[in-house]
């Protein structure tokens, strides 16, 4: 683990030289965050990574996005790329969903980097509300939009509180209600968001990821950033961390499944799969398509094994 | 395809922009001039100032054009331009007895020390349309000024009727003097709690700092000097009327609209050197101490300062301030209230998580109705063994 968390770092570091090189390069570069956020943004990647889902507290600058509308993802991007960096944004999994074409806009035209729908060109990938399907690799960052990083505020609404409960690592009002949820409903209802214990030491809200993405978070070989601007807060799993989620012995954690769903476009089943209402009226009317639309788009493309 | 009302793609939204744009830079009546938006919508730039926290008149007018009138998005358009900027220093603390006075009441009292001076004010007049003739208001004006012992902008042109009882008069030329103050006044006659502090803690830059509860008093009164009016005076009004309540109200001491010089030092000389004016709106708040742990001989007194004239929003501050205080907020341990002040009060963070609902949303709400399809389940299985289905709990939901 000490390897790829050095080398994350190693790469943060290069990504700060990367942007003082090309703003000493070309001094009229307007950017929406002067270097000074950037360096305090860099300084509060670094801790986060240093301790895994801890929530680093961050001076939040003003982006030109509303608050909740990625401002906190869209700052760790800004202080991460430089132009030789490669940017794939996506929303809901779609590169095309408004306010990813708007971020990666803001992104691409303030610093340089390129854009790109596809995974694997990709070195950062800002997302809201998914992970790509397709595996992430060491050298690649994954950086997602928070809405509201506390996992506890359903049991806990006093700030300072919250804050006791983390450094103590007593989540054992987490565990009960939890524990009220399974029996009152007969399956913990938790839907996106789902809480999971990282480094077996903090408990993080994983934005609100679907729990299909949530395995994928185990271990993985990328770094993951987690943004929230309006709530002020930076955290992040380092590659190769586990990721638990919270869950007991005798009651497995569910991903999202539904019997026979399979997207109409590429016939995929193991994806993560949104219904298209009955009602619509078009030739997808009551059936299922991927979320993820480059990789749907590269299945039909490239292999045919629909 | 079916969902493309979720999807967009760049030329929807330049096709969006474009219609924003052609219904303003194309509209019949002429652009609305930064000047007049200056001149006559001064409390809405004033508040847009406030909320931007960023002291510049043309900027905050130029953003209330494109923001079409709407102010807090015109303040964060003042806020996301100045995180493009660089921060090189910080200004001279302001002593508020230099500033120089516009207007100035204080309730409390019918003689207080120094002046009642009305100023610029519509407080005391009828709340009537005003239907007149634009060029008739003016020929009225114009005659008005002539006739007045004052000039526009209240400074005294004459001295024929400066005897008339000053404790109501529109009081003039003494905007540059030095009103002692009712809190020195209360503290002579030893009726007013001593807080002063003697340690001079450095206050906190919430523009910088993540604040939490509990906080310093500075980081409670700088999140209220920038925080969006309506929640301000909401959370007051709440505080009187609502299901909790922390305030009971207050007599205000003062409330003053004043001119005060920033001065920063200078970066060659080293010597401070004043770099320009801003208004501000001052409010002492006395509050009725009545707890049974407090001291009942005595008053304490709430602050309020924020940019611009924009009284609603000092008076609910210090209102907020002194209760805050009360309730163990403000440095003095944490409390609901100061939570409330610290984290719902700002414009941008509020409007802009509102409005975020209107985003996509369709993956987390799949995963929503898989839940509901499992708690089905469920319940099936549970009524085949127990006869009855357990009632779901709806209070758990997912806010993103």
């Amino acid at each position: 683990m000490s390897a790829t968390l050095s080398e994350s770092i190693d790469r943060l570091d290069a990504a700060a030289e990367s942007r003082l090189d090309s703003l000493l390069e070309s001094p009229g570069d307007v950017g929406i965050l002067d270097e000074h956020a950037k360096r305090e943004l860099r300084r509060a990647i670094l801790t986060a990574v240093c301790v895994p889902g801890y929530q680093v507290p961050f001076g939040s600058r003003e982006m030109p996005v509303a608050r909740g509308w990625g401002s906190g993802g869209l700052q760790i991007t800004l202080a991460l790329v430089g132009a030789d960096d490669v940017v794939k944004v996506i929303d809901q999994g779609d590169d095309e969903g408004v306010n990813a074409v708007n971020l990666r806009r803001l992104v691409t035209e303030t610093t340089g980097a390129t854009e790109t729908t596809e995974v694997d060109e990709a070195t950062v990938v800002q997302t809201r509300h998914r992970i790509p399907e397709d595996e992430l690799d060491e050298h690649q960052t994954l950086v997602l939009q928070v809405p509201v990083p506390e996992p506890l505020r359903g049991v806990e609404r006093n700030i300072a509180e919250l804050g006791r409960m983390h450094a103590e690592a007593d989540y054992s009002r987490m565990w009960v209600s939890l524990y009220e949820d399974k029996v009152r409903n007969g399956v913990i209802t938790k839907s996106t968001g789902y809480p999971c214990l990282v480094g077996g030491r903090y408990v993080i809200a994983t934005t609100p990821i679907p729990r299909w993405d949530v395995p994928r978070l185990h271990h993985a070989p990328f770094l993951s950033l987690f943004g929230a601007g309006r709530e002020r807060k930076i955290y992040a799993i380092p590659p190769d961390t586990d990721v638990e989620p919270l869950t007991f012995d005798d009651v497995p954690f569910e991903v999202e499944r539904t019997a026979g769903a399979r997207c109409a476009l590429c016939g995929a089943t193991e994806a993560y799969l949104i219904e298209v209402p009955p009602s619509v009226g078009g030739a997808e009317d009551g059936r299922w398509i991927c979320s993820d639309t480059s990789w749907c788009r590269r299945r039909r493309a490239t292999d045919g094994d629909a | 395809m079916g969902y493309a009302a979720a999807r967009g793609g760049l030329d929807a939204i330049a096709a969006a922009e474009d219609l924003v744009r052609d219904a303003r830079d194309l509209a019949d009546s002429p652009w609305l001039g930064l000047d007049q938006l200056i001149d006559r919508q001064r409390l809405a730039v004033d508040r847009v100032m406030g909320e931007g926290g960023l002291w510049d008149p043309r900027l905050a007018a130029r953003a209330l054009q494109q923001a079409e009138g709407d102010t807090v998005e015109a303040s964060h358009l003042l806020r996301s331009y100045r995180a493009t900027l660089p921060r090189f220093s910080y200004s001279h603390p302001v002593d508020m007895d230099d500033a120089k006075v516009l207007r100035r009441i204080v309730p409390a009292f019918r003689n207080p020390p120094g002046p009642q001076l009305l100023g610029r004010t519509t407080d005391y007049t009828g709340r009537l349309l005003d239907r007149t003739d634009d060029d008739l208001a003016r020929e009225r004006a114009e005659k008005r000024v002539m006739e007045s012992t004052f000039d526009a902008d209240g400074d005294v042109v004459s001295n024929a009727t400066d005897t008339a009882g000053s404790a109501s008069s529109a009081s003039v030329g003494l905007g540059d003097r030095r009103h002692r103050r009712l809190l020195e006044v209360l503290r002579d006659m030893d009726l007013l709690v001593d807080r002063r502090r003697t340690d001079d803690p450095k206050p906190v830059d919430i523009t910088r700092a993540a604040v939490r509860p509990p906080a310093l008093r500075s980081a409670v009164l700088a999140t209220m000097a920038r925080a969006e009016t309506g929640a301000l005076v909401n959370l007051w009004y709440r505080n009187i009327l609502g299901p909790d309540g922390y305030i009971h109200e207050v007599t205000l001491g003062e409330v003053r609209h004043a001119e005060l010089p920033v001065t920063v030092t200078h970066p060659h000389t080293g010597g401070p050197v004043d770099i320009g004016v801003v208004r501000a709106t001052e409010v002492e708040a006395i509050e009725d101490l009545d707890g049974a742990d407090e001291d009942r001989t005595r008053f304490d007194a709430g602050y309020g300062l924020c940019f611009g004239h924009n009284e609603k929003k000092a008076i609910a501050m210090a209102n907020l301030d002194i209760a805050c205080h009360r309730d163990g907020g403000g440095g003095n341990g944490g409390s609901e209230l100061e939570q409330s002040i610290l984290m719902t009060t700002d414009g941008l963070d509020a409007s802009g998580f509102l409005e975020h609902l209107k985003l996509p949303h369709y993956v987390t709400f799949r995963s929503m109705v898989d839940r509901k399809m499992a708690m089905r389940a469920a319940g099936r299985s549970d009524t085949a063994v127990d006869g009855a289905p357990v009632p779901a709990d709806p209070r758990e939901g997912d806010c993103a």
